[in-house]
């Protein structure tokens, strides 16, 4: 364990402004985990998610004198990988056919009862249009509240509440017609 | 479905972890992306540098010639009065000369 890794986040935050490279690449470590996974399940490749990632990063150390405490940088690490995904899938113009090869992939590795099932509601997660994604993602993997997913996405909370409710009733009406589907087989 | 559609959402979208090495790849990224921009800007400064050059040449050249018009000028202006001052002596001389001749002899050929 390197000694940087007992730091908190605004010391992390000091000593990365200070031009320590250490400081920064721990954390880089803490928050991958996030960036990662916000930019797999918007664009469902594990490259271009790695890709995206890395470039958040790079974004995040040009920006680094801006962000001014742990909670700042969680914040704007998230709102940086959504946009990013956003744009890129608008872009690549891709989001209507999805592969969804790596969202299944993803979702295989769950070590949860109910691994199909699973696989089933990523799948279907990366199915949904960008914005819609976004508010999925921000509310369900990230645990953010609606007022949270809101600021993030620049977005009224009246619509982020009604994506989320129209995304559930979709979703949940397909993996109910996946299941009765598979009942009858 | 025994468990709430949204603990299963939940569980479904659960963070996962990029391949091993991530942040490694990243600072290397970083560091590529350094070495691009500090590689740009010696290259501006040589071309900076290079123009400087040039143009200091240029103006050399310039200042150079302007000078050698002025002397070229100056040494017009300094002929035209060593020309004036030499006809002006010379004025004098003649009429001197003039002046000093003897009345010519008369010849008492009484016409």
């Amino acid at each position: 364990m390197k000694a940087s890794d007992t730091w908190s986040a605004d010391e992390l935050l000091t000593r990365a402004r200070g031009g320590e490279s250490s400081a920064f690449a721990t954390l880089v470590r803490r928050y991958q985990r996030t960036v990662y996974s916000i930019a797999l399940r918007m664009l469902s490749d594990r490259h271009r998610a790695e890709d995206l990632a890395q470039e958040v990063f790079l974004q995040l150390y040009r920006a680094i004198d801006s962000i001014d405490s742990e909670t700042h940088l969680a914040f704007w690490l998230r709102k940086v990988a959504v946009n990013r995904a956003i744009d890129r899938m608008r872009q690549e113009s891709r989001h209507d056919s999805e592969p969804l090869t790596d969202a299944v992939a993803v979702a295989d590795e769950s070590t949860e009862e109910d691994p199909l099932l699973h696989r089933r509601m990523a799948e279907l997660v990366a199915q949904l249009p960008p914005a819609a994604r976004a508010v999925v993602v921000l509310r369900y993997q990230e645990d953010l509240d609606p007022v949270d997913i809101a600021s993030t996405l620049d977005m009224s909370i009246n619509t982020v509440k009604s994506h989320l409710k129209r995304s559930l009733t979709l979703l949940r009406a397909r993996v109910q017609g996946t299941t009765i589907v598979e009942d009858i087989r | 479905m025994s468990k709430d559609f949204e603990q299963q959402l939940r569980e479904a979208l659960r963070p996962v972890d990029p391949e091993e090495g991530f942040e490694l790849r990243v600072m290397a990224r970083i560091a590529r992306e350094r070495s691009r921009a500090r590689t740009k800007v010696t290259r501006w400064v040589s071309v900076a540098l290079a123009a400087s050059v040039v143009f200091a040449a240029f103006l050399g050249a310039h200042q150079w010639q302007l000078r050698r018009e002025q002397e070229g000028l100056e040494a017009r202006k300094q002929l035209i009065e060593a020309l004036r001052l030499t006809g002006e002596k010379l004025d004098i001389a003649y009429q001197a000369v003039n002046r000093e001749a003897p009345e010519p002899a008369d010849d008492g050929s009484g016409a």
